[in-house]
């Protein structure tokens, strides 16, 4: 029907969401679908149609949906689109695991400083945390709910997982909001950008983690969390207790520290050209690389009283270039190099 | 198996369909409660192709455009009547469990 221009012309712009490999395979076909959805056969019924009629929010939302699945590929996608839903996948659980290493923290100054057991020596003067209100009480829910999400993350319960993800970002949203509008926000985008860079962009990442997603192998991810504390909060805590707070980063160098050792302890696999999988790494490391440099940029604006300050952020960002450059060229071949497995028996039938 | 893949798997059990049609008989079968878009149908119809439980069985033209007709595989009608006969074990568990003897004892008329 050469009226049908309009509202076909109106659902190929939605289709252009998709993959062009899936296009090539699938657009006629959805088109013509979608066509029959809407057409009646009464010629001036269907004019009107074509002519003013576009395609709902809900079959936009289905295509994005899709489109969504596709480019972070699991089972059976080909290995371009595979690599970077495994490498999003592995970022999601790296950034999550940080979450729970920042609220096992937490829980723990907590427990020490309330003396809530016993036989552990007394903390000093400046680690006591003050009795504090209802937003305290808040933030040590969200700081288990952090926990929770990663254990069942690791553990392959994704629903479960994004559902309490979602529901553990609003608390911050709500006091970045409370604080803006009182105007006592600490630093100008520092907190916002942690709030969109730590909070929400994992949570939506979480996408990832789809039907089609090869299962997570729980064991090396549960081990991280115990052995994370110890490697990285014990020194942190050592300079606290020795009250060496000269020496302590903040949350955005910590976290460029964190990569950029990542990435180094990486670089024998990635330059190793037969390590399986090894690429899918690098990829997750230049993402989590990213995140850090985009956040320590962000922050540097947080110094600009302090030159020193601003030196040794400059540093942390140099050092997090260095590292992530030396996987670079790995992570760009793993976009070709990386085959997904072929749909699992139970999963192809979802 | 997720409901809309046993859908359209049905669907397409008594002979090919073309994408709009299985997307109105999965709408019968469920008695409306199942309202395929275009996008989740095709996210199923790719997955069920994949996993060679579908194939293509021809191409019609209608209105200068092509429909792509869809069959069930062998493997395909074999996966249906597996999961057919679970869902089925599972409703006569449920049944037994409220002391009913069937659909038409709830009242359902089904």
């Amino acid at each position: 029907m050469s009226g049908g221009l309009g509202l076909e012309q109106r659902y190929r712009r939605v289709l252009r969401l998709l993959p062009g490999y899936y296009r090539q395979r699938w657009e006629e076909d959805m088109v013509a679908a979608f066509l029959d959805s809407w057409l009646t056969g009464d010629p001036d019924e269907d004019e009107a149609i074509v002519e003013f009629c576009k395609p709902s929010w809900a079959e936009a939302a289905s295509v994005a949906g899709l489109a969504a699945r596709l480019y972070l590929g699991g089972a059976a996608a080909p290995p371009r689109y595979f690599a970077w839903g495994q490498a999003i996948r592995r970022a999601v659980l790296a950034v999550t695991l940080v979450h729970a290493l920042l609220a096992v923290n937490v829980l723990v100054f907590l427990v020490w400083s309330r003396r809530l057991v016993g036989w552990l020596p007394a903390p000093p003067a400046s680690l006591v945390v003050a009795p504090g209100g209802v937003w305290d009480m808040v933030y040590y829910l969200v700081c288990l709910a952090w926990i929770v999400i990663f254990l069942t993350l690791a553990l392959g319960h994704y629903r479960t997982a994004r559902v309490l993800a979602a529901l553990a970002i609003v608390p911050g949203l709500v006091a970045l909001l409370q604080a803006q509008l009182t105007g006592i926000m600490p630093a100008p985008f520092g907190p916002w950008i942690f709030w969109v860079l730590v909070d929400l962009a994992p949570v939506l990442a979480m996408t990832a983690f789809h039907r089609d997603a090869p299962a997570t192998a729980p064991g090396p991810w549960l081990l991280a969390l115990p052995a994370g504390y110890v490697l990285v909060y014990g020194p942190l805590l050592a300079l606290q207790v020795t009250g060496n707070f000269a020496w302590l980063p903040d949350f955005s160098g910590l976290c460029c520290i964190l990569v950029s050792l990542a990435c180094l302890a990486h670089v024998p696999r990635a330059r190793s050209r037969q390590a399986n999988g090894s690429g899918v790494w690098s990829l997750a490391l230049v993402l989590l690389a990213a995140v850090a440099g985009a956040y320590r940029i962000v922050t540097l604006t947080d110094y600009l009283h302090d030159p020193h300050l601003i030196n040794v952020s400059l540093a942390e960002l140099l050092i997090v270039l260095a590292a992530v450059a030396l996987v670079a060229p790995d992570a760009a071949r793993a976009q070709a190099a990386t085959p997904a497995p072929p749909p699992h028996p139970h999963a192809m039938a979802t | 198996m997720t409901g809309q893949a046993f859908f359209v798997l049905t669907a397409l059990a008594d002979g090919p369909r073309h994408g709009y049609g299985i997307v109105g008989e999965v709408a019968e079968l469920s008695q409306g409660r199942v309202k395929l878009k275009i996008g989740s149908l095709y996210g199923v119809l790719d997955r069920l192709t994949a996993g060679g439980l579908i194939e293509p069985d021809r191409e019609e033209a209608h209105d200068g455009r092509l429909r792509r007709y869809y069959r069930l595989t062998r493997d395909g009608r074999r996966a249906l009547a597996e999961e057919a006969e679970l869902r089925a074990a599972t409703a006569r568990v449920v049944w037994a469990r409220l002391g009913l003897t069937g659909p038409a004892a709830t009242g359902a008329g089904g």
